[in-house]
């Protein structure tokens, strides 16, 4: 097909540029530090997409980067181990907790979901300074060792590729769920879950599926995050953290696997573009209102644009001719 | 008696919060009922409410009581504007895209209210703020009580505008069967409207009550307690406005029980938990007939 092709191309080709902007940049702190977390913006918005692909829209994603960020930091402390091994340990971590709150989510829809979702947030945050405050330092926080120590020659750079590296693999990962009969099961459930039980697919167990892959998802990004900065408080669980998935994936384009990667990226450059000319509050009302007529004009996102541009000029060309006939 | 004098303080503040709760609850309903849709951006509303109440007592002086209805008139406009510019065009084309265009009218909001009124914590004092009255072993301030004299005007207020006049009536009329009241000659969009401006006016009327009780507040106060009402009308029924009462004095109640108990933390944690323990129980909430 000459669209897929098309695609393939132009993911390796950014690919390339994100491979090659630290030669051309050189080690531009600033530049890498955007782009680092920019990376790691686009794992979270993946996962989220994921649930979302499955017909189930959180609004507590933060729970699930939170619980991976401090598993990840708490193992790496204990244990002595690689956070390069323990973003993976905390991952799965998060993914248990994941099944846990799938488990009350299952019977629930849309917005019943998006409030449970909303209230595991606020609820993990509260454990994690009450309860849990001997081992993750309450609401002050605990340091987190670095991805890889500052000591080491040329250590942003390493953790830069690795982070780049880790992006494509679970984007790779997103695209081969997406084409397999998991990622079928998932679309039959969200198009009509009725439909998809007659036809022998089994909705709990695909939707704690998607709660388990989404919620480990979020939490590698959530200790790439920690590890990344090497430091960790409960603002981890704030709402806005919950929040930007959402509107990434949404401005990006929803249920696709190029919508959070777009979205992310555009949004990260408009931000970071809007802060050069000293805005605070103004960006914020700018992505509002960016995410208000995206929604109303746009519900597909930024991936349907060229399909639009493409038939408004079809349509404008027709008129033409017919104007000349 | 010590013991018995903390039971009913925290009794006492749980039925001030909850005044606040059931006004947000019953607005965040009747937009519901009617339309069908639901605003996590009700809260903002409440926000902004509470600015124009607290930025007109500052510029006249006038008592906040009196101000609260300028404060609904202004909410009623802004609702409409909100109604008829944003959630008109998405209306029916799915329940994601209502919480997606919920998501930027925060942003939008908040943001909004912070260059206007920067985000710093601000609080005015009500001319009653010294005086309380003794009720049994408690001192209650006098604006408590004022304020659950308002709530209970209002709530009686909208409870007869509902029943007996014509336009309350064709607004339930297409809460119960929107293509039913169509037929009949509803125009069901004006009823969008109104019910959507109603309800912002009611989250204004909430918004004053925050303020004149003495509470700070910032651009960012509205968000948790817009959630908590949603949590509320869930708890009591989609479309209950009783259930809206009562389920909004349980978690007043049980909210600051919790902080008393707990530590402030648990405060928001609490209703959340209530809530999870309600719809794994019963996925449609204690007293909704169907599930959305």
């Amino acid at each position: 097909m000459d669209r897929e092709r098309l695609i393939r191309y132009l993911s390796l080709l950014v690919i390339g540029v994100a491979a090659a902007v630290p030669f051309v940049s050189g080690t531009n702190l600033y530049l890498l530090n955007v782009l680092i977390l920019m990376l790691i913006f686009i794992i979270f918005s993946s996962s989220w997409n994921l649930l979302a692909y499955s017909g189930q829209g959180s609004l507590g994603h933060a729970a699930f980067f939170g619980i991976g960020g401090y598993a990840s930091t708490l193992i790496a402390i204990q244990s002595g181990l690689s956070p390069y091994i323990t973003i993976f340990l905390g991952g799965a971590f998060a993914a248990g907790i994941g099944v846990l709150i799938g488990l009350t989510c299952v019977r629930l829809k849309e917005w019943f979901l998006a409030m449970v979702t909303f209230g595991f947030a606020i609820i993990v945050q509260a454990i994690t300074v009450s309860f849990l405050a001997s081992i993750t330092g309450g609401w002050d926080g605990i340091a987190s060792p670095r991805l890889v120590s500052s000591q080491v020659p040329g250590y942003i750079l390493i953790e830069y590729y690795s982070i780049l590296a880790l992006t494509i693999g679970v984007i790779l990962l997103i695209y081969l769920i997406f084409k397999s009969k998991i990622g079928m099961a998932f679309l039959a459930i969200r198009e009509n879950e009725i439909e998809a039980r007659v036809s022998g697919v089994d909705p709990v167990r695909y939707k704690l599926l998607a709660f388990a892959i989404s919620a480990g998802l979020a939490g590698i990004a959530g200790a790439l995050e920690i590890h990344y900065f090497g430091y960790i408080t409960p603002e981890i669980y704030g709402i806005d953290i919950s929040f930007w998935p959402i509107i990434y994936s949404i401005l990006g384009g929803l249920g696709t696997i190029a919508g959070p990667v777009v979205g992310t990226v555009v949004l990260t450059v408009l931000w970071d573009g809007l802060k050069i000319f000293g805005l605070t509050y103004e960006r914020y009302i700018i992505i509002g209102a960016i995410l208000i007529l995206s929604v109303i004009f746009l519900p597909k996102g930024l991936v349907s644009l060229p399909d639009k541009l493409a038939g408004w000029w079809k349509r404008r060309g027709n008129k033409k001719l017919r104007n000349q006939a | 008696m010590g013991e018995l004098e903390i039971f009913l303080q925290i009794l006492f503040w749980g039925l001030y919060a909850g005044c606040i709760y059931i006004l947000l609850a019953t607005g965040l309903n009747l937009i519901f009922g009617v339309m069908k849709i639901v605003n996590f951006a009700h809260g903002e509303f409440l926000m902004v409410g509470a600015y124009v109440t607290a930025t007109v007592f500052a510029l006249t002086g006038l008592n906040p009581y009196v101000i609260i209805l300028f404060s609904m008139v202004v909410l009623v406009a802004i609702g409409a504007a909100v109604e008829r510019f944003c959630f008109r065009p998405i209306l029916g084309t799915g329940k994601l895209n209502e919480i997606f265009l919920s998501l930027g009218l925060i942003y939008l909001f908040q943001n909004l209210a912070a260059l206007i009124w920067t985000d710093e914590w601000q609080s005015i004092q009500s001319p009653y703020a010294s005086i309380s009255i003794p009720i049994g072993p408690l001192n209650v301030p006098l604006d408590y009580i004022i304020i659950m004299v308002v709530t209970a005007i209002i709530l009686t207020g909208l409870h007869l505008f509902l029943k007996r006049s014509r336009t309350g009536r064709a607004m339930r009329a297409t809460s119960q069967n929107r293509k039913g009241a169509m037929l009949v000659g509803i125009d069901v969009e004006r009823m969008d409207v109104f019910s959507f401006s109603i309800g912002c006016a009611l989250a204004a009327a909430a918004g004053t009550l925050w303020v004149v009780s003495g509470q700070v507040f910032n651009p960012y106060m509205g968000s948790i307690p817009a959630v908590k009402a949603f949590a509320i009308i869930i708890l009591g029924g989609l479309g209950s406005i009783p259930g809206a009462i009562i389920g909004g004095l349980i978690y007043g109640v049980a909210e600051n029980g919790a902080a008393f108990l707990l530590g402030g933390i648990w405060k928001d944690a609490v209703s959340f938990i209530i809530l999870i323990v309600v719809l794994v129980v019963r996925p449609t909430g204690l007293f909704g007939e169907s599930g959305e």
